[in-house]
């Protein structure tokens, strides 16, 4: 708790700290969006006809639907899709053969984000070997570690290089848990996706270091759309790692991103992120729009998916991260803290669609909003007919800090099957004032004691996170909640 | 010139506007009204549009003196005991005087149609007519505001308590027109109190005739320290399709308790829609529905607090089986320095087969610090552990069961204040779940 304490102190009176951004020479698409745009991204990236195809299919798609506005508790402008450009990538000298020859410009951006790509610390003090895929705009710039994971079977690697080097498993997996005709954003994420991470383990085998992507968006006027691909083969084992930042900018930026995850019997996928967009000024000026299809399917008998995710930033948060519980006694998880301050706005939760027999899922959730926010929890819980004795526990509570900000609760419950037991509890209200007294008066400040309370109330879902994201989560809270207590 | 015609135009303008809801709306995700106009379109010149009184085109008619002796008898069965001394005959929305009966009225009790307030007391319904339901916010308010009939009309003046019960009979015969715009308009004045119970039936010659639509909308409003209690008991309307809205306005003090139980009927839709905008305020919302066959029972809560230091509770349970469809959708909306609200809602649902089907949403939505407010949702089948205790005393699988329903709806029905009406829903529900049980 000390620790968590000093923590929290370091950042106090620290802003936005990621808002930065480097000078690294840039190659661009022209702004705007046509099938021009879609030809010429696949042609830059030299994809095969087949992927051309996916995504010419979800741009057609894309055209014909409405942008989802009616449901969501969300209050923003309409994205002209015009004034976005849908590629940027960091201008390759030649082709990379080792670290050396990257970019130091690009080097320096992610030891300034606390990411070594030089493969060892991650956190002073803390020891951890970590393979990362560092994606910057729109382009996985480095993944670490591949030689190392590639001995025990392991792929590794960033989607372009996955297209290329493994298009039978690409083709087989790609789309079959978010079609590319899925929704709006998950359509238009098919159609110009730029790269991303793959990765695949292999039958039995446990991946024996946690696997991480980083995402910045770094050039301005861009939008990153970048897709995740993870498979875990029978009796696998991997623990994903991801997140993000962007600089500090006037204008609103969208990242529209997919996650698809399939666990074979028997396979076991965590996921978790810690999601830290620029969150646009007091005034609620800029920031991320972040609209992201996440979603895992339990394919085999007793597989599991567990999602765990820190959402502190982005001006707009528009995730549902689900989970597919086809396969029998399959097991999802959802664990989720939500923190919006000044004028951020966030619509989050979790799906869980119950298919096989004896299916269990449990979902937590946290909100916290503060300043002028609004906060909502947004969750289904579907037993399918024939998912017999399948169990659902659900809780999602809000915390709210002032008086100026929102809290919503807005789950979804259909059960087609009796033998179903399906739980929701929810509760909102602030913090207790005699829980600030009782530490008060042994001499806490008014102002740690909230770190503290906040701390707590959290700590069901940091738990589920590794160690060295729980700390850098922690962190993340003080400092997204800096200035709403009192 | 009548206030009323211009109302009905706006309102047409508004139901126009946003049509019946389809697929995508969200307040109408898991009752889609528009199987039940099977793309019957309502169009604005079938109906006399812009009247300026209740009687639009004479469309319901007052039964026949034959008629009304048949239905005499008809409506005996519906009686009950303690309750229906004190009774108002509505048939298809138009008060019936003769078979109406209200001896132990005090002083200060208006009841009449509305026709008859458009002349007596037109300036008392000028100034609440249609003020509270927002013709804006569902298409159901416009199209009854637009096309509205005749109903009910009642006043308990200020200081005034009614000690006898008041039971309106809310009855659909054949005669009633494919789509029914019934309205009602309940104002209790300062202080005044009353307990009301509202029976809906179908008397019909033949079997599950109805098919079709009743629209209903009652606004109710309860002025500074009033109390009323408002039963609704929906049974025996086989074959009916029903749209039933409730629009309350509380003010300062006052304590709004309502019970809505559904047993019968082939596609309803309660909306309650309680607008609390004074402090201090009490409301509590219950609700039962025992479905079977292909019933469809939607519970839709809205209870709005616009200002601080009320207090609402909610309780919802249904017993399902066969091939029916429960939804429950209850919102509680806290405004903006509406602090120290206490605000609860509890949800629970026991599914007897593995056709039948219920769809939850209970929703928060929240803009002040300083409430307490939670809602809690459970489904599940009845708890084996209690069959089995039951079981090794000896009690045969069927009491069993029974006992443990009727205790899941008991929590309910015990909440019901006058005693000859919770005993009377205590007997229509055992029989219902003895007939589901033994299936």
């Amino acid at each position: 708790m000390q620790k968590q304490n000093e923590l929290i102190d370091q950042q106090i009176g620290g802003e936005y700290k990621y808002g930065w951004s480097s000078d690294i020479e840039m190659d661009t698409a022209p702004m705007g969006l046509s099938e021009e745009i879609v030809r010429f991204i696949s042609k830059k990236k030299k994809e095969p006809d087949w992927m051309l195809e996916f995504r010419l299919k979800a741009y057609r798609h894309w055209l014909k639907m409405e942008e989802p506005k009616h449901w969501a508790h969300l209050d923003y402008p309409v994205i002209d899709f015009q004034k976005i450009i849908f590629y940027a990538a960091p201008k390759p000298k030649k082709e990379l053969k080792s670290l050396d020859e990257v970019d130091p410009e690009l080097l320096k951006t992610f030891e300034k984000l606390g990411i070594s790509l030089e493969e060892q610390k991650r956190l002073s003090g803390v020891e951890s070997r970590i393979a990362v895929d560092a994606v910057i705009d729109s382009v996985s710039v480095k993944t670490t570690f591949k030689e190392t994971l590639a001995e025990k079977g392991i792929i590794f690697c960033s989607f372009s290089d996955a297209v290329q080097e493994h298009p039978d498993l690409i083709k087989r997996y790609m789309g079959s848990v978010v079609p590319g005709t899925d929704n709006y954003f998950a359509a238009l994420n098919s159609a110009v996706f730029s790269d991303g991470s793959f990765c695949y383990i292999p039958k039995g085998v446990r991946c024996p270091m946690e696997l991480s992507t980083y995402f910045r968006i770094n050039a301005i006027g861009t939008g990153q759309f970048e897709r995740t691909l993870i498979v875990a083969d029978e009796g696998a084992y991997v623990s994903y790692l991801e997140g993000c930042t962007a600089p500090m900018r006037d204008e609103n930026q969208l990242h529209a991103a997919i996650v698809e995850i399939v666990a074979h019997e028997k396979a076991e996928v965590k996921y978790s992120t810690v999601q830290n967009w620029y969150p646009g000024d007091v005034n609620g000026k800029g920031g991320i729009y972040n609209f992201v299809t996440k979603r895992g399917i339990c394919l085999g008998d007793d597989s599991k998916i567990s999602w765990t995710q820190v959402e502190t930033g982005s001006a707009i948060t528009w995730k549902y991260p689900s989970v597919i519980l086809k396969g029998n006694n399959s097991v999802g998880e959802f664990y989720s803290v939500a923190v919006t301050n000044n004028m951020q706005q966030a619509d989050t939760g979790t799906k869980m669609i119950h298919i096989g027999k004896n299916t269990r899922s449990t979902i937590v959730s946290k909100g916290i909003s503060a300043g002028k926010s609004n906060n909502s929890y947004r969750g289904l819980v579907r037993i399918n007919k024939g998912a017999t004795r399948a169990r659902n526990h659900s809780q999602c509570d809000s915390l709210l800090m002032g008086d100026r900000c929102g809290a919503h609760t807005f789950p979804y419950i259909e059960i087609k099957d009796k033998s179903a037991i399906v739980e929701h509890e929810a509760t909102t209200s602030k913090i207790g004032e005699d829980q600030v007294f009782y530490c008060n008066q042994r001499g806490i400040s008014t102002e740690k004691a909230i770190g503290l309370i906040v701390n707590g109330y959290c700590k069901e879902v940091l738990n589920q996170l590794p160690m060295e994201f729980a700390v850098e989560a922690q962190k993340l809270l003080a400092v997204s909640l800096e200035g709403s207590v009192g | 010139m009548g206030f009323l015609g211009p109302l009905r135009k706006r309102a047409m303008d508004a139901f126009l506007k946003q049509g019946l809801p389809g697929r995508k709306s969200e307040e109408y995700k898991y009752s889609n009204p528009e199987k039940l106009f099977r793309g019957a379109s309502i169009k604005p010149e079938s109906l006399g549009l812009e009247s300026v009184n209740f009687n639009v085109s004479g469309l319901e008619k007052k039964p026949s003196v034959l008629d009304l002796k048949k239905l005499d008898k008809a409506l005996q069965a519906f009686e009950i005991k303690g309750v229906s001394e004190n009774r108002v005959v509505l048939v298809n929305g138009v008060y019936i005087q003769e078979l109406s009966a209200l001896p132990d009225m005090p002083e200060g009790v208006l009841i009449c149609s509305l026709a008859g307030a458009l002349t007596d007391y037109r300036s008392l319904l000028e100034k609440h007519f249609s003020k509270y339901a927002d013709v804006e916010a569902d298409p159901f308010i416009a199209l009854n505001t637009a096309y509205a009939g005749d109903g009910l009309f009642m006043r308990v003046a200020e200081g005034v308590t009614v000690g006898k019960t008041i039971h309106i009979l809310n009855v659909i015969t054949d005669e009633a027109s494919a789509l029914l715009n019934k309205r009602n308009l309940i104002l209790l004045e300062r202080s005044a109190e009353v307990d009301v119970v509202e029976s809906t039936v179908v008397v019909s010659e033949e079997v599950n005739v109805g098919r079709n639509v009743v629209n209903e909308l009652s606004e109710l409003i309860l002025d500074e320290q009033s109390r009323l209690r408002f039963y609704r008991m929906q049974q025996d309307c086989e074959g009916l399709n029903l749209i039933s809205t409730v629009q309350v306005l509380q003010k300062a003090s006052s304590h709004f308790d309502t019970h809505t139980i559904t047993l019968s009927g082939d596609w309803m839709r309660n909306n309650l829609n309680i607008v609390v905008d004074a402090e201090r305020c009490e409301t509590h919302l219950n609700g039962l529905y025992i479905t079977r066959g292909i019933q469809h029972v939607d519970n839709h809560t809205l209870v709005d607090q616009r200002k601080p230091n009320c207090e609402s509770n909610q309780l919802y349970k249904g017993i399902l089986a066969d091939k029916s469809t429960g939804v429950f959708n209850g919102k509680i909306f806290v405004r903006r320095d509406a602090q120290k609200i206490n605000a609860y809602q509890s949800s629970k649902t026991i599914l007897l087969s593995d056709d039948a089907t219920v769809n939850t949403k209970p929703q928060l939505e929240i803009y002040a610090n300083d409430v307490k407010c939670s809602h809690g949702s459970s489904t599940g089948h009845l708890d084996e552990e209690a069959m089995f205790y039951l079981r090794s005393r000896g009690l045969s699988e069927e009491s069993a069961k029974r006992m443990l329903l009727y205790a899941f709806a008991s929590d309910v029905v015990d909440t019901i204040r006058i005693e000859p009406l919770r005993a009377y829903a205590n007997d229509l529900i055992s029989k219902q779940l003895d007939f589901d049980i033994k299936k």
